[in-house]
């Protein structure tokens, strides 16, 4: 193994590569961001709708407004990541073997690229959509913008417990070839658990207990209730707690993976 | 037999399926059908049409045979084949929940009750299943394009899109199940409460059909915007993905300039919005089927021409 200021070097390089590689298409990526800010505005349009019907409880329309803002932005940061981080792609084509071989652990130099690709979408992706929505939906930022900062910790936090599900999905493909359906699968509980389109105290409550005993609300739910100004900051403890208990888990099935690898190219 | 020779298996039958239908060419070639359907005969009446109608019947002839090579293939891989359909089910149902979810919160949406919103759901699932079994790979044009392998098709002796459509062949088997989950218990609550009868099942059938067909119009109108862009997800993403999760609700929920653009300039209302109209709630009248269908042929014929229009266009990207 590589020392720890040579690595701590290394992984800095791989992050700075993965944010460069993905600018060199900002301009096809910045129309993209009309796509989603699409999807984004559709889904306020269904909470504006129902608005003129409902209450929305303690949100109203203009806190669902935000709340979708938020949530639709944040996505690109705690949802849309590499497909298993790559490690499908890998084992398709037996890099994986190569990879497993460097001397810096595989989890650690995964994690630093996707930390580059996340840099980048916040910048180019969520940055844009979060504008483009507030000046659609004819708002300003929640509280004036003194929440985001505690909000962008959280959601800092989500990025990682996101990291470590895509991990533990791609060191799956090593046993199947139909790893990108547990990619979806993650996607769609996401969607449901996360509190990306309800909030959770809307589901069922035994919906609303099974979302709690997963790491998902505090991959959406948490980031855009503290933007809200809605929650105590103590929740980012519960962050904190996924994040070591999926870290156990990457490094676990890091050792499982170096033990026997079967790759499906060359 | 070990995955890593179940891989290899794979590919060897699916580089048996172009041999075959390499030999069907060939002899299509030899047989006197060349580059199109319209083949030189030396009867240029009665003979024109038999050679159209026999080059017809062995395009079918070959598209049974890909489509059961490809089911073929797929099964080669049970336990992924049925880990991909329960998950595929399992993410639909999702989806279908979080619609659920927010009429199970506030009772109705526009006056639209659980079980028509369900319906809603699931004719859009079913027509989208349609679309996307005999049509994956248009959807999936821009790999063609990026990689540059639309240049093989162009040179086999079939319209390049008949060529396109056999091979992504797939029983979306997750999706169907889904889909008819949904529509028994949203179409079967709805008739034991006498809300509609037994017609309404083959009513629902052909706005099934309908709408798969405007559903691959849409679809093939966006790939075709692919000849001169290249990248089309983008636009995929506008006039299929999110176009399609809008009319999983009622249109009314929507602007005015929004919905106009759901049932014109991307007709997808057309899909379950329109016929549900009718035939749940007996609004407008039964002429909503001719209305659905004139829509989806003329989409489809301009579409098609569209289609040949950029084909006309295209320059490869590829290396």
């Amino acid at each position: 193994m590589i020392s720890f200021r040579s690595s701590t070097r290394l992984y800095f390089v791989l992050a700075a590569k993965g944010y460069a590689r993905n600018i060199q298409y900002r301009g096809s990526h910045l129309l993209h961001n009309f796509a989603s800010a699409t999807f984004g505005y559709l889904y306020a349009c269904i909470w504006i709708g129902l608005g003129r019907d409902y209450s929305l409880g303690e949100y109203g329309t203009l806190g669902m407004m935000q709340y979708i803002t938020f949530t639709q932005m944040s996505l690109w940061v705690s949802s849309f990541m590499t497909n298993g981080l790559g490690i499908p792609q890998s084992v398709r084509t037996g890099q994986i073997a190569l990879d497993l071989m460097r001397p810096v652990h595989l989890f650690a130099q995964l994690m630093a690229r996707e930390w580059g690709q996340i840099a980048y979408q916040f910048f180019y992706k969520s940055v844009p959509i979060y504008l483009v929505m507030l000046l659609a939906l004819g708002m300003l930022p929640a509280h004036g913008g003194r929440t985001l900062p505690l909000a962008l910790l959280a959601l800092a936090g989500a990025a990682y417990l996101s990291i470590c599900i895509n991990y533990l999905i791609g060191v799956s493909s090593l046993w199947t070839t139909e790893s990108s359906w547990l990619y979806w699968g993650n996607q769609a509980l996401m969607n449901l658990l996360a509190g990306f389109f309800i909030p959770i105290q809307w589901l069922p409550l035994w919906l609303q207990q099974i979302a709690w005993a997963s790491p998902y609300p505090f991959m959406l739910y948490v980031p855009t209730q503290l933007y809200l100004g809605k929650a105590n900051p103590v929740l980012l403890l519960g962050t904190l707690a996924w994040g070591l208990a999926l870290t156990g888990l990457c490094l676990l099935a890091t050792r499982v993976v170096r033990r026997r690898v079967e790759v499906q190219g060359g | 037999m070990s995955e890593e020779t179940k891989r290899n298996a794979n590919g060897e039958a699916g580089l048996s399926i172009w041999e075959k239908e390499e030999n069907v060419g060939a002899n299509r070639g030899t047989g006197g059908c060349g580059g199109s359907f319209a083949s030189s005969s030396p009867n240029p009446s009665g003979g024109n049409r038999r050679s159209r109608s026999e080059a017809v019947r062995r395009y079918i002839a070959l598209y049974l045979l890909l489509i059961r090579t490809s089911i073929r293939s797929r099964m080669q891989y049970r336990f992924n084949f049925v880990l991909g359909t329960l998950l595929a089910a399992v993410i639909q149902l999702s989806e279908f929940l979080m619609v659920a979810i927010v009429l199970a919160k506030f009772g109705a949406v526009q006056g639209w009750s659980v079980h028509e919103v369900g319906y809603l759901f699931a004719v859009m699932t079913f027509s989208k299943t349609l679309y996307r079994t005999f049509a994956d790979e248009v959807h999936h044009l821009e790999n063609y394009l990026v990689e540059g392998s639309l240049d093989q098709l162009l040179t086999r002796p079939l319209p390049v899109l008949l060529t396109l459509l056999p091979r992504g062949f797939k029983i979306m088997f997750g999706e169907v199940i889904q889909g008819s989950a949904i529509m028994v218990w949203a179409l079967g609550e709805m008739l034991r409460s006498g809300r509609v009868t037994w017609t309404a099942i083959p009513q629902t059938l052909l706005a099934i059909v309908i709408g798969g067909v405007l559903l691959f119009a849409i679809g093939l109108a966006t790939a075709t915007c692919g000849f001169w862009t290249t990248r089309i997800s983008m636009l995929q993403n506008m006039t299929e993905d999110a176009a399609q999760t809008a009319a999983r609700y009622p249109m009314t929920l929507y602007p005015n300039w929004l919905s106009g653009l759901l049932f014109t300039a991307i007709p997808v209302g057309l899909v379950n919005y329109v016929p549900a109209l009718y035939i749940l709630r007996g609004e407008l009248g039964p002429w909503v089927f001719g209305l659905t269908a004139s829509a989806a042929a003329c989409a489809l014929l301009l579409s098609l021409w569209f289609w040949r229009f950029g084909l006309s266009r295209y320059q490869s990207a590829g290396s």
